[in-house]
């Protein structure tokens, strides 16, 4: 039990993930699929962010900061968040939206041709 | 932060995640992965990732919802019923889910605990980045500092992906023909299907204000949570603004295909030529310091500092250009030549 | 600047800003777009022969992008291994470049510009993945290539768009699989430089989140290069794709993947753990046998010719993994050089499959009738290729699957060495099938088979010039096949195992 509260965000990021592969391989909906799609894509996002989490600590922005070679000393590491995590995200996300971008385009073009957005329907056209 | 409010939103997301996998229309269902990547975006905020989150309020809650809106209503809104003896795809996708969910379970054990300051990740390259962004590039936002310089290489193949994106988007969908088969009455409008004034006025009245917003986010990168994605993300948003409450022939006569294509290949070529021209004055690649040879009375770190505020101008030009472009593409199924 | 230090980046940043080019010249006239294309390539092409050359005389090249020291910045690191794969991506791209200029203005002639610039982007995208020694710099460049690749699929017929949803769903849930196994690492160690991983995991070899990360990213890959019981989307995704892209895509994806797999494996977690402390060799062996049995059953049943090519690939793909887990210094050998050699074979095969279709406007088996009296060069070249992909010596094939069956037996697996052997004959009917249509089966034409003498009617020159270079690189890497595994492989090879 200890451990389900302290590490909840893990917990929470598998769920998402199971809920986003289940409706990537079971949905028959196409945009239902790229919808898990992208469900799945923010649940390594929420396990990533979670790794540069620390308590207590502030935003990954050094206060003060302006000037040239301003503060030099005591800057204290634990006092803000990991910013690496953060940065590797920011190119997960462009890289969703950019799949997303894709899938929906493929979606269109699918419909357009077979007048439908069901897999079922779809398989029994291209028989 | 506060683990009261990261289990509620964090609760809140799962029934939204739920939500939109189960729902039987397909509308609603953009809508609430609207609302699911909101509360992302909370969650981020919360937990002390700011660009995390503002990249996920433009890019998630805000493209991502009007790309599905735009997909559906150039589509159905309908979700069918399976037909029966189609178990197969239901069971690979509930096994695939728990034996993934199972070995996620079994690795989560290992883990250091959350949000405990003292863990691997916090104490091996991380603190670099801390404690020495203002020394090397004088850019106190580290997510800046990380993302346009020590990690810039990726970011670079970043902007080439979304540049990917709406490229792959025009090579699928668009139609030059004039004789394809299109049924629908208007492609364009996406609105209620009547002009509404009160909405006109106010969006026409927002988006200077928009466009004004985004310019900072863009050039206050370095001091303050936001820089080129951001803030390209937003000025296209607040064309695709304007897209939706007139219709997207409104756009397409401002911003035409070519000039499109053409600002989308101008941003990525900033950022790689700017990379470029420090190789070819002599220091490796992405190496913005070699710039303070060319640009007048900076050092090496200030030239750091604007070499970095380069790309992001490049990087914002490249993402606004191809948010339309992608909207566009699939508002009008990839049809919108004006002599249509 | 000299270009010579400079190489290693040149060869991904030369083939990207020639993609701008291309989609920019695109604009004003779109018969410009293959110059620039070949332009970029072609230079990539420079860069990775001089790399290789360099590395051959001085050993691993490192580069530091930013100038910003590992692990702190992102790094290239460039050994024998990945130079031979460069030269080989490179190549092939270039032979590929080549190919298109008549298939796609037969097939695509609308999208030239948006073809061209996808192609560049996909070739870029490859070498990147190759080069570099960030793992996470590897998976924004995998997502690159796949996006691409779902593009230039989905740029076929109607089939193709079907197939390519199904590549979208299977490849991101590879690639997410990919960057959640580096995120397992990152977590326990705080680092994404491969060397630097290197070093940190022993101390953590004994916990489970390891092993699970291995997994992960062997999960990841394992889709991204159709290994057997995840090859699901291949076969139709290649099949129904435009000529010109089958031609890259169907040679260099799967390759770049089975590289990717292997680079982790040795340079990430190191040989004594995936060999020795998780014990994985014996299943993953098994289940390429499976791969190798049910990719060469499947390609018997196909009519289509283009499709049973594709089932080949699934075969081969089993090949190099299970090469690579056999735990044997031969093994690894076979299955870096068999890396090399099926880019090539399935290049040659593909154009050759390219080239069909465009004279004949169909892929099926009965469209191939008649065609060695037609196209007596063509088939020379397909002839070549098809011997290789079955085994037969002088050409490149054979030696790889020798160096794959002393590996299995050196391995004392010899369930893998048989199927390797069932393989090569389920080839050699397979490809004298072909053959035989080719050679005795007339056309059957509209005029009913009235003509005794048939005009030799050759693919166009930019088609036959890539096939016939690439038939002759199969003969000569045959040939010189000892010099490249003493020279080139052998410093790749991990010493103790």
């Amino acid at each position: 039990m200890e451990s389900i509260i302290s590490d909840y965000n893990y917990w929470i990021y598998i769920l998402l993930m199971m809920i986003g592969l289940y409706a990537m391989l079971a949905k028959n909906n196409l945009v239902k699929k790229v919808i898990g799609m992208s469900i799945f894509q923010t649940a390594i996002i929420v396990f990533y962010v979670s790794i540069g989490a620390k308590e207590h600590a502030t935003i990954p922005i050094i206060a003060h900061g302006h000037g040239h070679g301003a503060v030099e000393a005591a800057i204290d590491v634990t006092h803000y968040a990991n910013p690496l995590p953060h940065v590797l995200m920011l190119t997960a996300i462009v890289v969703s939206v950019g799949t997303l971008g894709v899938a929906l385009a493929i979606c269109l073009g699918i419909y357009r041709r077979y007048n439908s957005l069901e897999e079922d329907e779809i398989q029994e056209q291209l028989q | 932060m506060i683990w009261q409010l990261d289990l509620s939103i964090l609760t809140l997301i799962v029934i939204c995640a739920f939500a939109t996998i189960m729902v039987k229309d397909l509308l609603s269902a953009a809508i609430i992965f609207g609302a699911y990547s909101f509360l992302m975006c909370l969650l981020w905020t919360e937990m002390g990732a700011v660009d995390v989150a503002f990249t996920e309020a433009s890019v998630g809650a805000g493209v991502s919802t009007v790309l599905f809106i735009a997909a559906v209503h150039q589509t159905t809104r309908r979700v069918g019923f399976r037909k029966s003896g189609r178990g197969l795809s239901k069971a690979v996708g509930l096994v695939a889910a728990l034996l993934t969910g199972l070995v996620l379970v079994i690795a989560e054990k290992d883990f250091p605990g959350f949000a405990n300051p003292f863990t691997p990740a916090s104490l091996h390259v991380s603190p670099y980045y801390i404690t020495q962004t203002l020394h090397d590039t004088n850019v106190p936002n580290m997510v800046t500092s990380v993302l346009a310089d020590y990690r810039g290489f990726d970011t670079m193949f970043e902007t080439a992906v979304i540049f990917t994106a709406g490229l792959a988007v025009i090579a699928i969908l668009r139609r030059y023909k004039k004789d394809d088969r299109c049924d629908l009455p208007d492609p364009h409008v996406i609105s209620a299907g009547y002009p509404d004034t009160i909405i006109r006025f106010v969006a026409r009245q927002l988006v200077p204000f928009i466009q004004l917003f985004a310019l900072y986010v863009v050039a206050h990168g370095h001091h303050s949570p936001g820089g080129g994605f951001q803030g390209g993300v937003i000025l296209g948003a607040s064309f695709i603004l304007l897209a939706i409450s007139y219709d997207s022939r409104m756009i397409i006569g401002r911003m035409s295909e070519k000039w499109n294509i053409l600002l989308g290949n101008i941003g990525v070529l900033i950022y790689a030529g700017i990379g470029f021209l420090c190789l070819l004055l002599g220091a490796n690649f992405l190496d913005y310091s070699i710039l303070s040879k060319v640009l007048p009375a900076t050092d090496k770190i200030m030239a750091r500092s604007h070499g970095m505020l380069g790309i992001e101008t490049g990087v914002a030009i490249a993402v606004m250009a191809i948010v339309v472009s992608i909207y566009i593409n699939i508002v009008s199924c990839g049809k919108y030549d004006k002599d249509e | 600047m000299s270009f010579v230090e400079q190489a290693p980046v040149l060869i991904v940043i030369l083939p990207l800003l020639s993609a701008f080019l291309v989609n920019m010249v695109g604009l004003i006239n779109r018969r410009y777009c293959l110059p620039f294309a070949i332009l970029g390539i072609f230079g990539s092409f420079t860069a990775s022969v001089i790399t290789l050359i360099r590395i051959m005389e001085h050993g691993v090249i490192h580069y530091r992008l930013g100038g910003w020291p590992p692990p702190f910045g992102i790094e290239y690191v460039i050994d024998h291994f990945n130079g031979l794969v460069l030269v080989t991506v490179s190549f092939v791209s270039l032979l590929a470049v080549i190919f298109s200029k008549e298939s796609i203005k037969q097939e695509l002639p609308e999208k030239i510009p948006q073809f061209y610039t996808l192609f560049v982007l996909l070739v870029t995208g490859l070498l990147g993945m190759t080069v570099t020694g960030d793992a996470f710099n590897l998976y924004v460049l995998l997502e690159i290539s796949a996006l691409t690749g779902y593009a230039l699929i989905a740029m076929g017929d109607n089939k193709a768009l079907v197939a390519s949803f199904n590549y979208v769903i299977l490849g991101t849930i590879g690639a997410s699989f990919y960057l959640l196994g580096v995120g397992h690492l990152y977590i326990m160690t705080g680092s994404l430089n491969m060397a630097n991983l290197l070093t940190i995991l022993p101390d953590l070899y004994s916990l489970n989140v390891i092993f699970i990360a291995l997994l992960l990213i062997l999960v990841g890959t394992w889709i991204k290069m159709a290994f057997f019981p995840m090859h699901g989307w291949l076969p139709n995704a290649y099949t129904y794709a435009p000529s010109a892209a089958g031609c890259l895509v169907a040679p260099l994806v799967t390759k770049v993947s089975v590289y990717i797999m292997i680079r982790i494996m040795l340079s990430v977690f190191s040989p004594l753990y995936v060999y020795s402390v998780v014990g994985l060799s014996d299943t993953i062996v098994w289940m390429a046998v499976i791969a190798i049995l049910s990719g060469s059953i499947l390609a018997l049943a196909q009519t289509d010719f283009k499709k049973m090519l594709t089932y080949l690939i699934v075969a081969e793909v089993g090949y190099m993994v299970g090469g690579a887990w056999l735990a044997s210094s031969s093994g690894l050998t076979g299955a870096i050089l068999h890396i090399v050699n099926d880019a090539l074979m399935t290049l040659c095969l593909f154009i050759f499959a390219g080239i069909v279709i465009y004279k004949r406007g169909g892929q099926q088996l009965q469209d191939l009738a008649g065609l060695y009296k037609k196209m007596p060069i063509t088939m020379a070249a397909f002839t070549v290729g098809a011997l290789s992909m079955i085994g037969v010596p002088p050409t490149a094939g054979f030696f790889s699957k020798w160096y794959l069956i002393l590996g299995a037996i050196d391995a004392g697996k010899y369930h893998f060495m048989a199927a390797l052997l069932v393989s090569s004959l389920v080839n050699a009917i397979l490809f004298f099938r072909v053959i035989e249509i080719a050679y005795f089966e007339p056309k059957v034409d509209h005029h009913g088979g009235d003509s005794h003498k048939v005009a030799i009617d050759e693919a166009p020159l930019s088609m036959l010039v890539p096939l016939i270079i690439v038939a002759l690189s199969l003969i000569v890497i045959g040939l010189y096949s000892g010099d490249i595994v003493t020279n080139i492989i052998q410093h790749s090879v991990p010493a103790g195992l």
